[in-house]
């Protein structure tokens, strides 16, 4: 599945090559490079991503990320955006004291924060290594779950999940601190109750690939997606997972690969209980949770339209709502672009339906963003984001030279459509 | 210059491929049999682990296993409409069983016999006959409980479609059922003994770690098993003695988790048998007892399924939880074994009619098609579908 992926993306930057792309212009807004700022990791300069790892801490104003060489090494960040200031708390495997046959290449979950300001997030393999290796004496261990100990500025060991299988997402319920979490490759559901060291495997829900992105409701509730990009509640009344009985709608020619990746990304409006997703077939949904049941899903329309182009045929692992309502994602990524070589910054309104482009940015300022609902108190949202080093770059600088063929640095991206932040 | 683009990126993506690639053969197929919440033909979620298979001209027979206090199912799936024909909640015929297993005994043309483990300790276990309707459907009859209080845990019919020999559980008695005058003969001959449990206790086994899953009979008639502890024995229904031959291959200090869970029989009447304790797959010559270890195709243990294309070749199911199982073929004359990991077959189905991948981590069961054409293969998850690739002789 990954490597007809990575054929697709291939062929799709090949066809960028041999086909003329309509322009896509940025469109008049108030919104300028003002509004956006990228800031920097300290302390690993090897660091090339930061995939989803990024949450933000409502009790303590700050926001947490994860970055990797997607190797052997993760570091964790946290950005006081009271202080506006970034601190390098440490790689995690000095932190929790992994040994070289635990070694871990990338923390992919989100962070999420209990009612307490504690930090939770859980370790990934790094695919192919990950699963040359399964098995094997020299082999992936499996994913841990870890905790962000507040009161003690320290990061906590809760164990492993299943034998052998990563963690690519999770999410809380935060009126009783359980995790829901999803396995790699293997696409099991599982629960884990740090208070009563109590995990439960509720078994396989997907096919081939693992949609990476799961999210919980205002009750507790957990959602995730089937192979039929059917939604999976996890109903904490009954203790049992739903399966919808309708697919979350996708355009017509959707590839199977890319219904049976999901959801890449969401926001929450806790004020009008919606929560608002994008799916891998490009699609912009709202979605009306409620304590029993499923709940309602409302089709929003496409990402963006660019002539030329399926409407399914964009990848935005991102997304985030602003205090004026309306959302904000990054277009751009994996080798799929709405306008090679740019990553577009899309304003959609979801009262009117009417999206723009607010910015664009070229592959060496930023190539991928990742990240959902992540915003501090003043209305300011971050992504994670990487960018390619230019050949200059890698040429003067070792660490990039080493890093492979197109090696990349991540950054925090903070943004207030409504505010100057630079 | 299209062109050289064209071929940079495929060279970079076949080398991409070299490094890892799925077992996914030209007109390979996956049919969905389990779907929660649909009006389609599907099996409910944790209801559906498919421990029985056996194909009937079109149609594939499978029987499941369910979790804790939930029911099984019997299905049918056809081959060249590659979707379900049809379903049986087992529940609504012989309430409060959790696991068809046994595998199908083919009795005469569409009529099998086999056997249920009821949920809850010590539950009666069924034997049942099912009759294959032409159009797919399933008629199922009671036939009662051999041993009352236990389950069955495995099933075989002799060639002379006679007589059926078992093994319960959770005690792994050996039992005889006859078809004719419904007489059940129960023998504690090769059920483990105190000494043998206390072995078992001391690994953390429980019976279904360490009773015999599989029985064969061979062409004069005797019918072999595993015995605790990684013992190997024929039973001879003429004397009705019970003869332990030989040692199940063991790998050193795990020779209490011998257990013999799948048998295939060749064209020349060896029996190739599966060892779940360390995953060997070995062969009885049945004339001289003798048993050959013909080694581990994989490094985990576990050797779940055995079945025979027309290739000539010896499919097999090799490995399980914590680890994937993988798919590997075993060619007596030239290849030996072939490691084919995991499969990888399209799955399509109406509201998926444009194909999605579907992988198989947890395989539990394989069987052949009637004219060896066909390999299929049956899943061990909480939402399992059956997996079929075709073989051929070139």
């Amino acid at each position: 599945m990954r490597i007809k992926n990575q054929l697709s993306a291939y062929l799709f930057v090949l066809s960028a090559f041999c086909i003329s792309l309509p322009e896509v212009h940025a469109q008049e807004t108030k919104i300028t490079r003002d509004n956006i700022r990228f800031i920097d990791y300290p302390g690993f300069p090897e660091g090339s991503s930061s995939w989803d790892d990024i949450g933000y801490n409502p009790v303590f104003n700050s926001v947490f990320v994860g970055t990797t060489n997607h190797k052997d090494k993760v570091a964790l960040y946290e950005f006081d955006a009271n202080r506006d200031s970034m601190k390098f708390h440490g790689f995690i495997g000095d932190l929790v004291n992994l040994r070289s046959f635990q070694w871990q290449a990338k923390i992919h979950t989100k962070f999420v924060a209990d009612a307490q300001g504690n930090m939770y997030a859980a370790t990934d393999g790094g695919e192919s290594r990950e699963e040359y290796l399964m098995d094997h004496p020299h082999g992936y261990a499996g994913g841990f779950f870890l905790k962000w100990d507040a009161a003690n500025q320290k990061l906590v060991n809760l164990g492993m999940g299943l034998q052998y299988e990563s963690v690519k997402d999770i999410d809380i319920d935060i009126t009783t601190g359980k995790l829901y979490a999803v396995s790699y490759p293997q696409v099991h559901f599982t629960i884990y109750d740090p208070a009563k060291n109590d995990f439960r495997d509720l078994g396989r829900v997907g096919s081939a690939h693992v949609p990476r992105v799961m999210f919980s409701d205002q009750w507790g509730n957990c959602y995730y997606v089937d192979w039929r990009q059917r939604f999976v509640k996890y109903e904490k009344k009954s203790d049992k997972l739903l399966f919808d009985d309708k697919s979350i709608p996708a355009f017509p020619g959707t590839p199977g690969e890319h219904i049976i990746t999901g959801i890449t990304a969401f926001a929450k409006d806790k004020i009008n209980n919606v929560i608002y997703f994008l799916t891998y077939g490009a699609k912009v949904m709202a979605f009306y949770p409620q304590e029993s049941g499923i709940g309602r899903v409302k089709d929003l329309g496409g990402v963006i339209d660019v002539p030329g182009i399926e409407k399914w045929n964009f990848y935005v692992p991102n997304l985030n709502v602003g205090d004026n309502g309306k959302l904000y994602y990054f277009i751009g990524g994996h080798g799929k672009y709405a306008k090679k070589g740019y990553s577009l910054l899309m304003e959609f309104d979801p009262a009117s339906g009417e999206k723009k482009v607010v910015s664009e940015f070229s592959e060496n300022e930023l190539v991928e963003a990742t990240g959902s609902d992540t915003k501090d108190k003043e209305g300011n949202m971050y992504f994670a984001g990487k960018r390619e080093v230019s050949l200059d770059e890698k040429t003067k600088n070792k660490v990039f030279s080493e890093a492979g063929s197109k090696p990349t640095v991540p950054f925090l991206i903070k943004f207030n459509p409504g505010k100057k932040i630079n | 210059m299209r062109v050289i683009i064209i071929a940079i990126f495929l060279s970079a993506a076949c080398k991409l491929q070299a490094q890892f690639t799925f077992f996914s053969p030209k007109d390979a197929f996956a049919i969905e049999v389990s779907l929660d919440n649909t009006s389609l033909k599907r099996l409910p979620v944790y209801r559906n682990s498919i421990s029985s298979l056996i194909v009937s001209g079109d149609y594939i027979l499978g029987g499941t296993s369910a979790d804790k206090g939930l029911s099984p199912y019997l299905f049918t799936a056809s081959l060249s409409r590659r979707d379900m024909a049809s379903i049986v909640d087992l529940e609504k015929i012989i309430p409060g069983q959790k696991t068809v297993q046994t595998g199908f005994c083919l009795a005469n043309k569409n009529q099998f016999f086999a056997g249920t483990i009821g949920n809850g300790e010590s539950a009666d276990g069924h034997l049942m006959e099912l009759q294959l309707k032409n159009d797919g459907g399933i008629d199922v009859k009671d036939l009662g409980v051999p041993v009352p209080h236990e389950g069955i845990f495995s099933l075989l019919i002799n060639r002379a479609k006679t007589k059926m020999y078992g093994i319960t559980f959770p005690s792994g008695k050996f039992f005889s059922y006859d078809l004719k005058t419904k007489v059940t003969d129960v023998f504690d001959d090769v059920a483990p003994a105190k000494k043998d449990i206390g072995k078992f206790n001391e690994f953390s086994l429980k019976p279904e770690n360490y009773l015999c899953k599989a029985l064969i009979e061979d062409s004069k008639g005797l019918i072999y098993g595993s015995a605790p502890v990684n013992k190997l024995f024929y039973f001879d229904p003429a004397s009705k003695k019970f003869n332990e031959f030989a040692e199940l291959p063991d790998v050193w200090g795990r020779t209490v988790m011998g257990q013999v869970e799948t048998w295939a029989k060749s064209n020349d009447g060896k029996l190739y048998g599966g060892n779940a304790g360390d995953g060997q797959l070995f062969i009885v010559d049945p004339v001289t007892k003798k048993v050959k270890n013909l080694g581990k195709p994989i490094m985990m243990n576990r050797l779940r399924g055995l079945a025979f294309g027309n290739d000539g070749k010896l499919y097999g199911i090799a490995g399980a939880l914590p680890g994937y199982a993988h798919l590997f073929s075993y060619d007596p004359k030239q290849e030996g074994f072939k490691d084919l990991g995991n499969p990888s077959f399209t799955m399509k189905s109406p509201g998926i009619e444009q194909g999605i991948d579907w992988r198989g981590f947890q395989l539990g069961t394989i069987a052949s098609s009637e004219d060896g054409k066909y390999i299929v293969m049956g899943e061990d998850e909480s939402l399992s579908q059956l997996l079929i690739f075709p073989v051929s002789k070139n």
